[in-house]
């Protein structure tokens, strides 16, 4: 019994084909070769129905499964399974620092912002509408000036872009088993609010929240649920009045609020203008508005991918936090608007050993400025670690560290097969090798496989012969000018032994003793030395290196002035073939100093050496 | 004088007839789909078989046929046409190259069109030679209003 199904085989020619061969074992029916003949006719009639039925039936059972699924109306239903619901569109978010200066007295000793007060910015030349979500306060500091805070008495206040869409419901009776629909594919699911008022005209409404951010769940608990459905439009389901909550009665009226947004192309805004004024005493005060946090965080729908990717992790999780791939999932669940990539690990995993905490490393998305990154972090450590994680476990950011790789290749080019100069096929290999790392590197747990990129580089061009790299690893240390100070440079990986021609540690060039010096190993030992460009040794013993821990230890090292800004220290790997980057280490290349080179060759196997 | 002997895996001309060609026997399905008294349907053969194909060929409209769009002669797209567009030459021509395309075992001998713009009706008239056995046979095609 075959185990795989070639697609292929569910051509209508490969089916006709094997009828017809089928034909042949037998000798009554001539004429199934001749298009036109009778017996041709019927066997269109059977290729064709078992094609359709083969292709019916690979597709479907394509879509059957998360991995395969190829339309998104399936693999947000095998999601939903899951208990994972995929991320709308979602609003950029600015910060800003919002205020009035009343001059005349008496002044209120507060004033409101009322929601929805309007903003405008613009990125590449289009503008977008941003508006506050919540009434602020803000209060008179004795000289007039009303700076607005929030509730938690902090003075940045997040716009959101989008335009705000109101959809009114009138609830039927039960029997009529009404479906919520908001027809809105640009919906953010994260700024709805439900209001369920209690008649049509009434102003007295219960605020229901979403059931993916409650803790308890009781038959008297107001929650709505919010789902993707097959349109890409979203349906609203409230509880059945049992177990998930209670459910809005006929004569209610359900008032949905929501921003329907542009999504990541409204990230980078700046500059925020208003035309807001708040009256008071009959005189309108314009509102100004500093820019704290450039908006960022603006998202297109979950894409296909990132669901395929994130559902079976987050129902792994099960919305808590216990072990390492927990914390990934729910960090990248709810904050991957503003990060590229997330990895944890636990205390007993890192380097020293502590006990009680977990580490999570965050690599922002390079828009992402610092404020929102602090405020990111803070998010993650309330929203998250605090209500989901394991009693007594700390969670502790660490840095993203970028080890830069300096690749040297050369590989070997025949003149006569390309109609390509050396030069361009120099440039079209380097730029293989920068997009090899755009598209394997660059994130947490991502390996460098040379050999892998030697493959890509060969298949480049039936001109390149074949090639050869050697692979040194780079990190940046800042440092105290005259200051005399140890450092410890880590490495991702072991480092190779000392031998007596190559030097293993190498750095950029400083000034110390006023001579422009580098740092090198000792040929045949550990030691480090610091040398001038004309290879006298000024200092004998700068420090030294472990090979197995990958640490370069500098001792008393006081450069006056170092080129550039930080110290670049080179180190050679002990497997140069395979560079795997620990925890929270993440590989890149370093353009300037990686160099590609062709050799030629004419593959002219007579001529002497 | 010496006479030459092979191996019976060689034919052994001695006493076997050398087999210089072979005559294909053409058997079809009939389309009617009528059945014999046993229960099984009638077949064609020989020319009979061929000349059924014929017939396929021209009653079939572009597109028709699964994968093979060009197989046919399209006569139904004369259908809606103004009397005066169909001519006879153009008609004869894509009937033989229908034919010449699609139906290898045929050799069209004459094609007789006979356009009835009064009566909203074409007949043709396809005579051909079946190319295994020399036979000649012919093809009448009526297409007519039905109502």
């Amino acid at each position: 019994m075959a185990t795989t199904i070639k697609s292929t085989q569910l051509d209508f020619d490969f089916i006709k084909n094997k009828l017809k061969e089928k034909f042949k074992e037998q000798t009554e029916f001539q004429d199934y070769n001749f298009e036109a003949s009778g017996l041709s006719n019927l066997l269109d009639v059977l290729a064709l129905n078992s094609h359709f039925n083969g292709l019916t039936a690979n597709f479907a059972l394509n879509e059957s499964f998360i991995n395969t699924a190829q339309l998104r109306s399936s693999v947000v239903a095998h999601a939903e399974t899951l208990g994972y619901i995929p991320t709308s569109y979602t609003s950029s978010q600015a910060k800003l620092k919002l205020s009035i200066l009343i001059t005349t007295t008496p002044r209120p000793t507060s004033v409101t912002l009322t929601r929805g007060a309007i903003f405008t910015a613009s990125v590449d030349d289009v503008s977008y509408t941003f508006q506050t979500r919540q009434n602020f306060v803000a209060s008179d500091d004795g000289t007039g000036s009303y700076e607005f805070k929030t509730g938690t008495g902090l003075s940045e206040i997040p716009v959101f872009e989008g335009t705000e869409k109101i959809k009114t419901f009138v609830v039927g009776e039960k029997s009529d088993s009404q479906i919520y629909v908001i027809p809105d594919v640009t919906m953010d699911t994260s700024t709805i609010r439900v209001r369920v008022f209690d008649t049509l005209t009434g102003t007295t409404f219960t605020t229901y929240t979403d059931i993916q951010d409650a803790v308890r769940v009781t038959n008297d608990s107001a929650l709505y649920q919010i789902k993707e459905v097959p349109n890409g439009y979203y349906e609203l389901i409230f509880g059945d009045g049992l177990s998930t909550g209670k459910a809005p009665v006929a004569g209610n009226k359900i008032v949905v609020d929501y921003l329907s947004t542009q999504g990541t192309v409204a990230n980078g805004a700046t500059t925020f203008t208003t035309n807001v004024a708040l009256s008071v005493s009959g005189v309108n005060y314009p509102l100004t508005a500093v820019t704290t946090s450039t908006s960022a965080g603006g998202a297109f729908k979950e894409s296909l991918e990132s669901i395929r990717r994130n559902a079976p992790i987050a129902f792994s999780s099960q919305k808590r936090l216990v072990t390492a791939e927990d914390y990934r999932a729910q960090i990248l669940a709810n904050y991957g608007a503003y990060l590229d990539d997330v990895i944890a690990w636990g205390g007993h995993d890192n380097v020293p050993q502590i006990y009680g905490r977990v580490y999570a490393g965050l690599k922002f998305k390079s828009n992402i400025d610092t404020t929102t990154q602090e405020d990111v972090k803070n998010q993650i450590k309330n929203n998250l670690s605090e209500n989901l994680s394991i009693m007594s476990i700390d969670l502790v950011f660490a840095e993203a560290i970028t080890t830069k790789l300096v690749l040297t290749t050369f590989f070997n080019l025949d003149p006569d097969l390309t109609s390509s100069t050396s030069q361009s096929v120099e440039n079209l290999v380097q730029s293989t090798i920068n997009s090899f790392f755009a598209t394997n590197l660059r994130k947490f747990n991502k390996v460098f496989r040379r050999s892998n990129l030697l493959t890509a580089i060969d298949a480049l061009d039936v001109a390149i012969l074949n090639s050869r790299m050697t692979v040194a690893m780079q990190r940046e240390q800042a440092i105290d000018l005259n200051q005399s100070a140890t450092y410890s440079i880590t490495f991702p990986t072991t480092l190779a032994e000392p031998d007596d021609v190559n030097r293993v540690i190498t750095s950029s060039l400083f000034t110390i003793n006023s001579k422009s010096c580098s740092i090198r190993n000792a040929l045949n030992s550990n030691k480090l030395e610091i040398v001038d460009q004309d290879g006298v040794i000024q200092i004998d013993n700068a420090g030294s290196y472990s090979q197995l821990q990958g640490i370069v230890t500098l001792v008393g090292f006081a450069p006056s002035a170092v080129q550039g800004t930080l110290l670049k220290v080179n180190a050679l790997p002990a497997n140069q073939g395979t560079i795997r980057p620990l925890r929270n280490y993440i590989l890149d290349i370093d353009t300037g100093n990686s160099l590609s080179t062709a050799v030629i060759d004419n593959q002219n196997t007579l001529v002497t050496l | 004088m010496p006479s030459r002997a092979f191996s019976i895996e060689d034919g052994n001309l001695g006493n076997k007839s050398i087999l210089t060609s072979r005559r294909e026997e053409y058997s079809d399905i009939d389309l009617s789909f009528a059945k014999k008294g046993s229960g099984d349907i009638f077949k064609k053969s020989s020319g009979a078989s061929v000349k059924q194909a014929v017939r396929n060929l021209l009653l079939t409209n572009f597109s028709e046929k699964p994968f093979l769009p060009r197989f046919g002669a399209d006569l139904n797209s004369m259908l809606f046409r103004l009397s005066t567009d169909i001519d006879d030459d153009t008609l004869e021509d894509d009937i033989i190259k229908a034919i010449e395309t699609f139906e290898p075992r045929a050799r069209v001998l004459n094609i007789k069109s006979n356009i009835s713009p009064d009566t909203n009706e074409v007949n043709i008239t396809v005579t051909f030679q079946i190319i295994n056995t020399s036979e000649e046979a012919f093809v009448d095609v009526s297409l007519t209003r039905l109502r």
